[in-house]
């Protein structure tokens, strides 16, 4: 027990350290000028929505540093270390499959987190300047100063970041799955990024399978049952656009999203391992 | 055999998770009152190439956003029909953002239609006039159409009020449309007396009466300042003398 | 053998043992199986007949890798890390920590002369010979019977090559167990004691190495202090008795025996 737990740790921060050498988190600086510039751009606009512009501006840069990060990295994980070699010395350890997988998910989902954690302050920082420049300007009112606070401040925001954490991390998954079964790390990113636009759509495909009564080719129904049963549905994030509009999302919703997020990676990534074991190097 | 392994749990999995996704999606819906927005196929034909893909890659704000400011320009620009349709579109992708109705219906009620009064192409001012009030008929219209797709909220039962109110002069139906917005529970303070307001102005004095003395009731004591009791105390008054045969005072 | 490519025989009707104690090379030139073997043993690869074992246990489990220490041929490093560190992060790898990992990666430093200064410097500052070494070290942490190593001089200067030998030979000493392969046969030559000898796939031939490239007809006599009019007298004497003379002349040194004796002492290392 503790060993593997040694041998992952060992992987899966080898992997982290591998990525923050390659300089990963100066895109970060590119995402801070993103906000800054975004802050300061709509300001004819009512507070309302200032706020919401900015918020949908912040989570989605982070939606999407975190993607570019999560595809590159993916890269890495295994065709990378193939094409390097280094990977023998890996896998000749008494170190099980499994916990090889393991450990590069944990180290990817890791930077993933890190980043998107300064991120979210990031955005929360900017948010709260926002605030202030707007009761500067407007803030002869109190209720309208207490609104002002109250969307900039919104602890609704918690869940959104989760959120957008979580569904990053299923794409990391879904990144491990590739890097087991492909041999180049173009295949590996060019995959996962279908996967990531397809998820988007996996909802209309589902409903058209199971409710389409009509004539519908065979051809098409097993096109759209494919879909819905091997891609993520990634409409269930859409969560995160009730909080930016302000409108109350319960934590049980989120909650739900959660776990089935956690449960969809714990399957990817058991998959990932059964393909690994059986793979020659 | 592994991979036939890996194949079976994927399987297995995709089987479990549509009816799991399928539970999420209603929950989901449900919660939104049906207003999840169109999906990303429906998009496609109504927007432009880069505003479609941002829309399926999850970034369906950012393109609602790019319409609203795309409006805002138009609105610079005078070109009210273009304004009219980023408005259109922007509640379409979005339509569960109040904050978007509001804007819109501000656009379409109040400026397009001063703007057709005022500097219409109609040299002919009754024509101008009914112009004008196609643009305000079009702005509660879409208003509506909001509080339908945001009916938990009071804001645009509000907005809607105001615009009978100032727009199109129907002050019972104004008085319908805050109490509306008061029974949400996060209207202004301010609101409650507006439905009396708007009763008196519509010149029911008997019925703003009544309702003023409801409220006043409802504060209980001590009453909360923000309430403003000293103002509906003051109105309670100036209706008593009114309706007992002294001559109508300025309100 | 990725899924796209057609599969190649790569290695056929092999039958290799390998005896615990002894220093054996996997000779042949590219292409011969070599690698394909070494795979093989490692279990990272799956022979589609035949069976591997190692210490008893099947080839691939994990009971068997704990058996065995691999340096591969050309080994990329993460070379932010340094000596220590690697041979840390295979530690870790193999389930070791703490106190006990730190002991060990010291003793091996030591044992490959990586010991102090160098074993703190990053890895992209290391010669090729010492990123053999430091790879060795690593392939060691676990503390192995069987070393196996893949080309393990390619690319290292005579000195470098040298010591790797050295350490290969002190590790025989040690009771460990070494295989590795080459085609740099003249290096080979001074530290196995069987080879096997493989073409395109095919074992041509196996054995100790004394016996493999003993000529026992034959029999060599260095002599020093001869002088030339005794030469011919000795010549007479050899072919009256029904002997043959193959060759005689002044003996050559290996170039590499000269070579290293000409570079000043510290150079050698």
């Amino acid at each position: 027990m503790m060993g593997s737990l040694r041998r992952i740790t060992a992987v899966a921060g080898n992997t982290f350290l591998e990525a923050v050498r390659q300089k990963v988190f100066a895109v970060l600086l590119v995402f801070g000028l993103v906000l800054i510039f975004g802050a300061n751009y709509f300001t004819e606009f009512s507070f309302q929505e200032q706020f919401k512009f900015l918020k949908d501006l912040g989570y989605a840069a982070i939606s999407l540093t975190g993607l570019l990060v999560g595809l590159l990295g993916a890269a890495q994980l295994i065709p990378g270390e193939i094409e390097r070699r280094t990977i023998l010395t890996a896998l000749c350890r008494p170190l099980r499959r499994w916990e090889f997988i393991a450990g590069k998910y944990v180290g990817l989902a890791l930077l993933l987190a890190v980043m998107v954690g300064v991120m979210a302050v990031a955005v929360a920082g900017v948010l709260g300047w926002k605030e202030a420049q707007l009761i500067a300007r407007d803030g002869s009112d109190p209720a309208v100063t207490a609104a002002i606070r109250a969307e900039a401040r919104d602890p609704r925001l918690i869940q959104a970041v989760l959120l957008v954490e979580v569904k990053l991390a299923v794409v990391a998954a879904v990144a491990v799955f590739f890097s087991t079964v492909a041999t180049s790390t173009t295949f590996v990113m060019a995959m996962t990024l279908m996967v990531y636009l397809i998820g988007h759509l996996e909802s209309v495909a589902r409903e058209q399978w199971l409710e389409s009564g009509e004539v519908v080719s065979w051809m098409t129904k097993a096109f759209l049952a494919g879909v819905a049963f091997l891609v993520p549905d990634f409409n269930l994030y859409n969560l995160i656009d009730e909080i930016v509009a302000g409108n109350a999302v319960l934590w049980r919703s989120t909650l739900e999203v959660i776990g089935y997020s956690a449960i969809y990676i714990t399957v990817l990534l058991t998959a990932a391992s059964l393909i690994f074991e059986g793979r020659d190097i | 055999m592994t991979g036939s392994l890996a194949c079976l749990l994927l399987l297995g999995w995709g089987g479990t998770k549509i009816s799991w996704e399928k539970a999420m999606t209603q929950a989901q819906r449900k919660a939104t009152y049906g207003f999840r927005g169109p999906t990303a196929v429906a998009i496609r034909e109504k927007v432009g190439q880069g505003l479609a893909l941002a829309a399926l890659g999850g970034f369906r704000g950012l393109a609602a956003n790019a319409l609203m400011l795309q409006a805002h320009t138009a609105w610079e620009q005078q070109q009210w029909v273009r304004v009219r349709s980023s408005l259109e579109l922007a509640t379409l992708l979005q339509p569960r953002v109040a904050v978007f109705w509001d804007t819109a219906s501000w656009h379409l009620a109040w400026n397009a239609a001063v703007a057709a009064e005022r500097y219409g192409g109609e040299s002919n001012e009754t024509r101008r006039r009914i112009e004008a009030r196609r643009w305000v008929e079009a702005g509660r219209d879409l208003l509506e159409r909001g509080t339908k797709a945001v009916p938990e909220r009071a804001l645009l039962f509000q907005r809607l009020g105001d615009l009978y109110w100032q727009r199109l002069g129907d002050y019972q139906a104004a008085a319908e449309c805050y109490r509306e917005a008061i029974s949400k529970g996060d209207a202004p303070p301010y609101l409650e007396r507006f439905v009396g307001y708007a009763l008196d102005k519509a010149g029911d004095k008997k019925a703003a009466l009544a309702y003023f003395r409801d409220l006043r009731a409802q504060m209980g004591s001590p009453p909360a300042p923000e309430r403003r009791p000293e103002v509906v105390d003051r109105e309670i008054q100036r209706l008593e003398k009114e309706l007992s045969g002294g001559a109508p005072s300025k309100k | 053998m990725g899924w796209f490519r057609g599969r190649v025989l790569a290695l056929e009707g092999l039958d290799m043992e390998v005896q615990r104690g002894e220093v054996f090379g996997l000779l042949g030139p590219n292409g011969s199986g070599k690698s394909t073997a070494m795979k093989m043993i490692l279990g990272l690869l799956r022979p589609t007949s035949g069976r591997a074992e190692v210490c008893g246990y099947r080839a691939g489990t994990i009971a068997a890798r704990r058996q065995i220490g691999f340096l591969p041929e050309n080994p990329y490093f993460p070379n932010f890390l340094s000596g220590a560190e690697l041979v840390r992060y295979y530690g870790r790898l193999s389930g070791m920590g703490g106190a006990l990992l730190e002991k060990r990666i010291l003793e091996l430093l030591e044992l490959v002369r990586l010991g102090g200064e160098a074993g703190k410097r990053p890895l992209r500052t290391y010669s090729k010979g010492m990123l053999q070494r430091a790879g060795l070290a690593g392939a060691l942490v676990g503390d192995p019977e069987i070393l196996m190593l893949d080309e393990p001089t390619a690319g290292v200067d005579p000195a470098g090559s040298r010591e790797i030998r050295d350490l290969i030979l002190e590790l025989r000493g040690r009771g460990k167990t070494v295989i590795f392969s080459s085609h740099l046969l003249e290096q080979v030559e001074d530290v196995a004691d069987r080879v096997i000898i493989l073409h395109r796939g095919q074992k041509l031939r196996e054995g100790r190495l004394e016996e493999l490239l003993t000529r026992k007809k034959e029999w060599e006599v260095n002599v020093q202090g001869l002088k030339e009019e005794d030469r011919k007298e000795l010549r007479e004497w050899l072919e009256k008795r029904g002997a043959q003379v193959m060759r005689e002349g002044a003996p050559r040194e290996r170039l590499e025996d000269y070579f290293l004796r000409s570079l000043p002492e510290e150079k050698r290392r």
